[in-house]
């Protein structure tokens, strides 16, 4: 005799997603990967306070496609980090906080920072 | 025994200890206003490293060694420590309590120290000696 599954707790699966949902935790997200990523930026820094050995080895594993991946990302993040600030900085006016706006302006964080970050990689660094 | 019901007036009521009675207003204004110029800290470390990337030691002592832009850097980052501090707080105060708190709460006090101290040493170490 087959043994029942054991009921689990509901839990986030429960809930139909919505987009201001997915923005909330997209906002604390990244900005747990902003922390870790800081880290990125000190040890290059530090790297080339230090000399030009240890910056020409951090420059390789940024330059390799992994780093660049990484790198991609944590300007992602930031950019949707800081695009979900500003709707922050909007909700403390106490405006935009009805049913449609609200999930119009969580659209616009999205796009948003998808579309900086594009832009940002294809001039600077995919063109250039 | 059911738990008893939280209201609006149970958070405001300055008796209950909801979050810290002392500190909650002056770590939202600032979340607030370290948030507000991490936007000038992103803009500059775009341009940064879309000048500086793949350079070399030479080039990155030429721009963050300028004080009129390694100074600057040096006081943003910071902000950017004091900012990710704060935030980690709130999420740590989210899903830990007690000892436990305290003790991750220590830990995410000496990351971002570490992460100012290492970065602006850094910054400080190419305005001031190249």
């Amino acid at each position: 005799m087959s043994v029942r599954a054991r009921p689990t707790s509901p839990h986030l699966q429960i809930y139909r997603w919505t987009i201001t949902m997915a923005m909330s935790i997209l906002h604390r997200a990244t900005g747990i990967a902003n922390y870790a990523g800081m880290s990125l930026l000190v040890i290059w820094l530090v790297a080339a306070a230090v000399g030009q050995g240890p910056l020409d080895q951090v420059n390789a594993i940024y330059g390799s496609w992994f780093g660049q991946l990484v790198l991609f990302g944590f300007t992602w993040s930031l950019v949707h980090h800081m695009c979900g600030g500003i709707r922050h900085f909007i909700w403390d006016f106490a405006v935009m906080m009805e049913p449609g706006q609200r999930s119009t302006m969580a659209w616009a964080t999205l796009v948003a920072s998808i579309t900086i970050t594009l832009l940002v990689w294809t001039v600077f660094v995919w063109v250039k | 025994m059911r738990e008893p019901l939280i209201t609006k007036d149970t958070i405001a009521n300055p008796r209950t200890h909801y979050g810290s009675a002392s500190a909650s207003t002056r770590r939202f204004i600032t979340q607030r206003t370290t948030g507000a110029i991490n936007i000038a800290f992103l803009g500059m470390l775009l341009f940064l490293v879309i000048r500086l990337a793949g350079e070399e030691r030479m080039d990155v002592v030429a721009l963050v060694g300028n004080p009129w832009i390694g100074l600057p850097l040096a006081f943003l980052i910071g902000i950017v420590a004091t900012h990710m501090r704060n935030g980690m707080r709130d999420t740590l105060e989210d899903y830990l309590h007690g000892r436990m708190y305290s003790l991750v709460m220590m830990l995410n006090s000496l990351f971002c120290l570490l992460i100012a101290v290492a970065g602006i040493g850094a910054v400080l170490k190419l305005v001031f000696w190249g």
